[in-house]
């Protein structure tokens, strides 16, 4: 199918437009498709030793807090003594907690921006100099490098496909990919990979796989997978693949919370057109089209009825679909 | 909202669904013009919009009575919100107590992340009260303590000194000897320079987890009290479902499964309580329809329930995807694991409430929540009799507008039972009479039941192990005589009943299964079996 990019429109007012709303398409669910400066947060613990401060402008790369890897609390006493370089965690009258634990894991800055916050309540706040990309999910990271599509928007990436030139980069890779390509990217240097879809068994297998890893002494290059729509294999939505697309070659980063590809700010989005919709989930998932107008309360698939809109897909006459499947990208 | 004596709207914001409905007062009475669910997702107001178009088309003459504005922006609006339960921090000394404590906030509607010093340290503790999204944390133990809780007291009440410090806003619950202490050490030096400047933390002291009958429950309503909203969606159904008890002078249980947890209530008529009812309501994360992440139990039960040939892979990525997406693919194949999984829901909700379900059983019994929002009314009381295996007749019925919470969250009683009372035809969408009974032995006919409605009458042999169904049209009463050969329960114990029901969409169910149902054990013959049962109801499932 034909993307429903025309051309680029001058930037993106997030509201669709006076025609998003016209003939009933305010009832699709809006799925906005950058989203400006996003606030980012990266989880801390009592144990991590914060390196920057509220107010400070950071650029990528650098160093936000280490982490300590492993922490213990030990309580001082004739087996354990303070030393020079404890970090004391409370202290009781005669009693004394102290922290330690190994390795300590730099966590530095994917993007530029500013810390907003950065203490153990709130987590490290960070308002990114960037605009983002939503997703559903993200594992690992955070992580940063340069932008490749690997896959088309329904492809799927194999292990054979994975080799060192690709080191740096953060790969699209379609509707979907197992966990031993992502075990096998990792190896080969990939800093992390953009999908539509993971299914939980390799989610499953990815995670026990980053724990095993995580378990030696080494320390691990940062890796992140960015989840898109969810678990069910479909292509990635084609006006997302078309702004990844014109991203291609840029530095861009995975964060976790919330799950987002961030990338530099971009003065024009390529935008679908107003009316353009997505079946985003059941039998047609996947399918993109225009908005033909609301269909009512229809009959559907084993007598339930649900509210839908008429879609126009390719040429072919309207098509009702449940509301509750489709979305539209402002 | 009543200060627009002709017309409102409600809104029911939940987790996974917007449920909207029109209200407006027809010759002294107020009347459902209208309603919408939508997921939650959508933008509420075209929503409206669109309720109100559809009113316009069907009857402009109301419209026009009503005087009702062009926009749905210029009508006044009750609303209820069911999400998001807070997150609440339960640190104990060792894992039974952090398990009773948990129970206890679980009940009271909050989602838990519990820790215990039994199998994790200080760090750990104060880690989990500090994480980003904690609402607020309990710290407690036994009063007086037990062995391994009077050993680490000292240090519970440490977690509770380093908490307060780092997150002075954070409300900390403390309970049992933890608060009969204070929950201070009363020495603690550390960051002591950065303390002044600091606003002074927020302690609260809760009952013990230990007090109570049964134990527990005065920790629970302290716990529900601190996360009382006014416009709580839950606990606006708990309201209303009293109102409704007042309203019909019936005992009435309400059961609503949301995304993230389910509410069960119940509420009888009381001549000695100021609202006319007394009433019980218990919440639990348990009874979520869709768990962030289904454990293998979850996977299990949804499967023991499935009609679908689906492998345990499978279903649990259908069940992660539907926890993204609540309303993904709810046609076909998706109503059927919805259903399920709505099983499984009501089943946990109704066993992480036992002191309910020690009350005499209820006379109408009504789902609410956004899963039963478009699934076959025949279908949900096949669900709901599928996991009520209570012996006796009740009625069942479908909040379908989503009216409960809304109207729950009217601060005024009498003004609640007023509109409860007004429109009660049409909060209530009547799906039917179930008549369960127990006791039934072997596969040959053990008895008949002849219903008598509207001058026709209806006669049928009785088997055990199955489910008669007799049509009863929505709105008719019915009287049903059962005969048995042999003694049974429906209720009481006879051979003998007399029953007056109500119809519905699935007409009068008489449930001859086994109480508690047992499904074959493998699994093509226990689909096999619930497949028959749901033909029963859901003809045109193939449709």
């Amino acid at each position: 199918m034909t993307g429903p990019i025309g051309h680029p429109a001058s930037g993106n007012n997030g509201t669709g437009g006076g025609v998003a709303m016209a003939n009933g398409l305010g009832l699709v669910t809006a799925r906005p498709l950058v989203q400006r400066s996003p606030t980012l947060r990266f989880p801390l613990s009592m144990a991590d030793t914060v390196r920057v401060a509220p107010g400070q402008t950071i650029s990528a790369g650098i160093l936000l807090a280490d982490r300590l890897r492993d922490p213990l609390v030990e309580e001082t006493g004739r087996r354990r003594r303070e030393e020079a370089g404890d970090s004391p965690l409370l202290s009781a009258g005669q009693r004394t907690w102290l922290l330690s634990g190994g390795q300590r894991e730099p966590l530095e800055s994917p993007i530029s921006g500013i810390v907003r916050s950065a203490d153990t309540a709130t987590g490290l706040v960070v308002e990114a100099a960037a605009d983002s990309l939503a997703g559903v999910l993200a594992i690992g990271g955070p992580s940063r490098g340069r932008l490749e599509i690997a896959t088309g928007a329904d492809g799927e990436l194999r292990p054979a496909a994975l080799d060192v030139g690709r080191s740096g980069s953060i790969l699209v890779v379609g509707s979907r990919v197992e966990a031993e390509t992502l075990t096998r990217a990792r190896a080969m240097g990939v800093r992390g990979v953009v999908v539509a879809a993971l299914s939980g068994k390799d989610l499953r297998d990815f995670e026990a796989s980053e724990r095993r890893q995580r378990a030696s002494v080494h320390q691990l290059a940062p890796f992140a997978v960015l989840v898109l729509d969810g678990v069910l294999r479909r292509r990635i939505a084609s006006p997302v693949m078309e702004l990844l697309a014109s991203l291609e070659g840029n530095e861009v980063a995975i964060v976790g919370d919330p799950p987002q590809l961030l990338f530099r700010r971009v003065e024009s989005v390529p935008t679908p057109p107003a009316d353009w919709v997505r079946v985003a989930s059941g039998p047609m998932a996947g399918r993109e089209g225009r908005w033909a107008g609301p269909a009512g309360p229809r009959r559907f698939g084993a007598a339930v009825h649900l509210e839908a809109g008429f879609v126009r897909f390719d040429d072919g006459p309207p098509t009702p679909v449940p509301l509750a499947d489709l979305e539209r990208f402002v | 909202m009543t200060s627009d004596p002709r017309v409102f709207l409600t809104l029911d914001l939940g987790a996974a669904t917007t449920a909207a409905a029109l209200i407006g007062r027809l010759q002294g009475q107020w009347r459902l013009l209208g309603s919408l669910a939508m997921p939650a997702t959508s933008d509420p107001e075209p929503m409206l919009d669109l309720l109100l178009a559809r009113l316009r088309e069907a009857s402009p003459q109301i419209v026009e009575e009503l005087a009702i504005p062009a926009r749905a922006s210029a009508i006044g609006r009750l609303v209820a919100r069911t999400a998001p339960r807070g997150l609440l921090a339960v640190l104990a000394p060792t894992n039974a107590r952090r398990d009773s404590l948990a129970a206890a906030a679980d009940r009271a509607g909050w989602r838990v992340r519990p820790a215990s010093l039994e199998h994790g340290d200080l760090l750990k503790l104060v880690d989990a009260a500090l994480a980003p999204g904690v609402d607020a944390a309990l710290i407690g133990c036994a009063d007086p303590p037990l062995g391994d809780e009077r050993r680490r007291l000292e240090e519970l009440n440490l977690v509770a000194d380093a908490i307060a410090e780092r997150r002075p806003g954070l409300p900390l619950v403390l309970s049992g000897a933890v608060a009969a202490s204070g929950g201070q050490s009363g020495t603690t030096e550390s960051n002591a320079e950065a303390a002044p400047a600091r606003p002074a933390p927020e302690r609260l002291f809760a009952p013990a987890p230990n007090a109570g009958d049964p134990p527990g429950a005065p920790l629970t309503i302290f716990l529900g009290g601190l996360r009382a909203r006014p416009d709580d969606g839950r606990q606006g159904i708990a309201q209303a479902t009293k109102s409704l008890a007042a309203v019909v002078d019936r005992r009435v249980e309400a059961l609503e499964i949301g995304l993230d947890g389910g509410l069960r209530a119940a509420a009888w008529p009381s001549a000695g309580e100021p609202s006319g009812a007394g009433s019980l309501a218990s919440e639990s994360a348990a009874a979520a329809l869709f768990p962030p992440e289904p454990d293998e139990a979850t996977v299990d039960a949804v499967l023991a329930w499935s009609t679908l040939p689906l492998d345990r892979t499978r279903l649990r990525d259908r069940l992660r995807e539907l926890r993204f997406r609540p309303w993904a693919d709810a046609q076909g194949d998706g109503a059927l694991l919805r259903l399920a999984a709505a099983r499984v829901a009501v089943s946990r909700l109704i066993d992480a409430t036992p002191a309910i379900s020690a009350l005499p059983p209820a006379d109408l019994v009504v789902a609410t929540g956004g899963v039963w929002s478009s699934g076959p009314a025949p279908a949900i009381a096949l669900a709901l009799a599928d996991i009520r295996r209570r012996s006796g007749a009740a009625q069942l019925a479908i909040d379908h507008a989503r009216l409960l919470g809304p109207l729950g969250t009217l601060d005024d009683d009498g003004e609640r039972r007023q509109l409860i009372d007004d429109l009660l035809d049409e909060v209530l969408l009547p799906v039917g009479s179930v008549v369960v009974a127990q006791g039934l032995k072997g596969g040959r006919p053990i008895g008949r039941i002849a219903v008598r409605s509207d001058g026709r009458s209806q006669e049928r042999e009785l088997v055990p192990g199955g489910l008669e169904i007799v049509d009863v049209p929505p709105g008719q009463l019915a009287s049903a005589e059962l005969e048995f050969r042999e003694p049974v329960t429906v209720g009481t114990r006879g051979r003998k009943f007399g029953i007056e029901v109500s119809g519905g969409l699935a007409g009068l169910i008489v449930d001859l299964r086994d109480v508690p149902l047992r499904l074959p054990e493998g699994s093509d013959r226990r689909r096999d079996q619930l497949a028959e049962w749901q033909r029963s109801l859901w003809p045109d499932l193939e449709a």
